[in-house]
């Protein structure tokens, strides 16, 4: 990590692990308990998705980026980072797709959802970033207030949310609504193998 | 930065100077007899001088980078407010900062509220493109952050848009608006372009990567510094911790004659003497986030400093583990 590629990567990544997990723990305290509530909305849209109601799973799952671009990014992640603000901006930017294709009812699946194997795949996605995501972060010793929950944290948000992508949408809306989603998720990866990375 | 020091002070300070082998003509010696090992006291902190008006600059600053991006965490806040209170009682002068690191020139701010400006503080920040904005727009901007009515120093960092940035920080410093201007670069990056820089324009400082197992700026652009009068800030002095943590990690141990020689008890000693020696530099930043690594970075401030057959035994004895 101390070569010139490295640092180019470091650029973005201007914080150490321990004030990442810090600023996870501070998003965890102030938001509790409305984790319960983003959870529980995550299990309806997920319902949703499977019994062929798309544009209302659409529509549910919209204020929910809305509320991670807020809340995650512009109100905490841009503190550390002076790229959370565009990040921000971007997870708005998808609340608004999601809405537009709610209201649309473009690039909805036109049939139930059955054993296809994007179904599947989008199922076990959106299972992993619900109930598997939170206790990935307790099980390797974090506090109960870096619990990783969908709605309130970008990584699950973004998991859950391609998954239920996959079972909602068709065609070039699926693509392009998995674009901010998929691309926050490099970003993620790529953090955490920085500040993991031993100096 | 204010330089008001006492005649006690100031003949410590020349004898700091001719111990560490400061003073321009003279070669680079470690005298015991001037400056005793022991003597940590801040007055004897090691000075170089800087820029042509005679003003001086403790060999030992700090850096911000990533170690001082802390956010609104109170908790954090705290802790950094006292690494920088440790660093000030120790003498400590320069502190290094940017756009770049998130929160840091707002940590800065927070910790400069609760202890005060001190005289002794030589504020560096940069311009950097991504930013936004015009460098005037960005150094007000950090101005407010930092709350200092003025910076010493400023720089464009890693030579983002240096032609238009270095411009304006001329006008401003020629209007008095800040102290001294710079460029930096890190990671051995466009070193040709920075020496066209160092030949072409009329800067005081420039920041680059130098430490025992980065040397690529000894072949050329710190001779060209000091044929320029123009000023060295070494960055990465632990080469991002790894250096320092990798010998702690591995339990290397300090050889003996490095004590005997240069007065070093401990790795950062021996890290950061064996960096402002050389005599075109003219102080090392290392960032931290602890007070106990503060105090062992300052301490390697004060003389005895190595000799040059000194630091060529140290880069010997280091290539060898
Ligand atoms: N292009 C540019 O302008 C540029 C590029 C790079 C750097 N810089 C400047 O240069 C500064 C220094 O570079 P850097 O921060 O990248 O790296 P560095 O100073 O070489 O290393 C910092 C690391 O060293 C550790 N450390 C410090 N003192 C120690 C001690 N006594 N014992 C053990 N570990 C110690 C710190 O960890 P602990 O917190 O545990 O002490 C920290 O993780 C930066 O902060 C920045 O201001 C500028």
């Amino acid at each position: 990590m101390s070569g010139g590629a490295g640092y180019q990567l470091q650029q973005f990544i201007p914080f150490s692990s321990d004030v990442y997990l810090r600023l996870l723990e501070r998003i965890g305290e102030t938001y509790w308990p409305w984790h319960i509530a983003t959870l529980l909305l995550g299990v309806i849209v997920l319902l949703l998705a499977l019994r062929h109601k798309a544009s209302a799973g659409c529509m549910l799952l919209a204020p929910l980026w809305l509320f991670v671009g807020y809340g995650f990014f512009l109100q905490h992640y841009a503190e550390l980072n002076w790229a959370g603000n565009y990040i921000g901006y971007a997870f708005i930017a998808e609340a608004l797709l999601l809405l537009c294709i709610a209201l649309s009812g473009k690039g909805l699946a036109k049939t139930a959802p059955d054993k296809r194997p994007a179904v599947v795949i989008g199922l076990a996605l959106a299972l992993t970033g619900l109930v598997g995501w939170p206790f990935i972060g307790l099980l390797s010793g974090n506090s109960s207030f870096q619990a990783a929950v969908f709605g309130i944290y970008a990584d699950p948000t973004a998991i859950v949310t391609l998954g239920l992508l996959l079972i909602m949408l068709r065609g070039w809306l699926l693509w392009l609504s998995a674009i901010i989603p998929l691309l926050w998720l490099v970003v993620s990866g790529l953090t955490w193998w920085v500040l993991l990375t031993p100096q | 930065m204010h330089t008001r020091l006492s005649r006690r002070q100031s003949l410590k300070l020349l004898g700091a100077a001719v111990a560490a082998g400061l003073l321009p003509s003279l070669p680079v010696v470690a005298t015991p007899a001037l400056v005793s090992a022991a003597d940590k006291s801040p007055a004897v902190l090691l000075r170089k001088p800087i820029g042509k008006q005679g003003n001086t600059l403790p060999v030992i600053g700090m850096g911000t980078w990533r170690t001082f991006n802390v956010g609104s965490d109170p908790k954090l806040l705290d802790a950094r407010t006292q690494v920088v209170k440790a660093f000030f009682e120790l003498g400590g002068g320069l502190i290094d900062s940017s756009p770049m690191y998130g929160s840091a020139p707002d940590v800065m701010g927070y910790a400069l509220r609760k202890l005060g400006i001190p005289d002794s503080l030589f504020s560096a920040e940069k311009v950097w493109s991504p930013a936004g904005g015009s460098a005037r727009e960005q150094v007000a901007e950090l101005k407010k952050r930092w709350q200092v009515a003025q910076f010493n120093l400023v720089q464009v960092h890693n030579l983002t848009d240096w032609r238009e940035h270095l411009a304006a920080l001329q006008q401003m410093k020629a209007e008095g608006s800040l102290g001294y201007i710079g460029i930096t670069t890190s990671h051995g990056r466009r070193h040709q372009e920075l020496e066209q820089i160092m030949t072409s324009q009329d800067i005081d400082f420039i920041q680059l990567t130098y430490n025992i197992t980065h040397r690529e700026a000894e072949q050329r652009l710190l001779p060209l510094a000091q044929e320029k009068g123009i000023a060295v800030i070494a960055n990465r002095p632990f080469d991002g911790g790894s250096l320092i943590k990798g010998l702690q990690r591995r339990g290397e141990s300090l050889p003996d004659w490095a004590k005997a020689e240069c007065g070093c008890t401990n790795w950062a000693d021996f890290l950061l003497k064996f960096i402002v020696s050389h005599p075109a530099l003219t102080c090392a930043i290392p960032a931290t986030t602890q007070v106990a690594h503060m105090q062992e970075n300052m301490s390697a401030g004060h003389g005895p400093m190595p000799s040059a057959s000194a630091r060529k035994r140290m880069q010997r004895y280091f290539a060898a583990l």
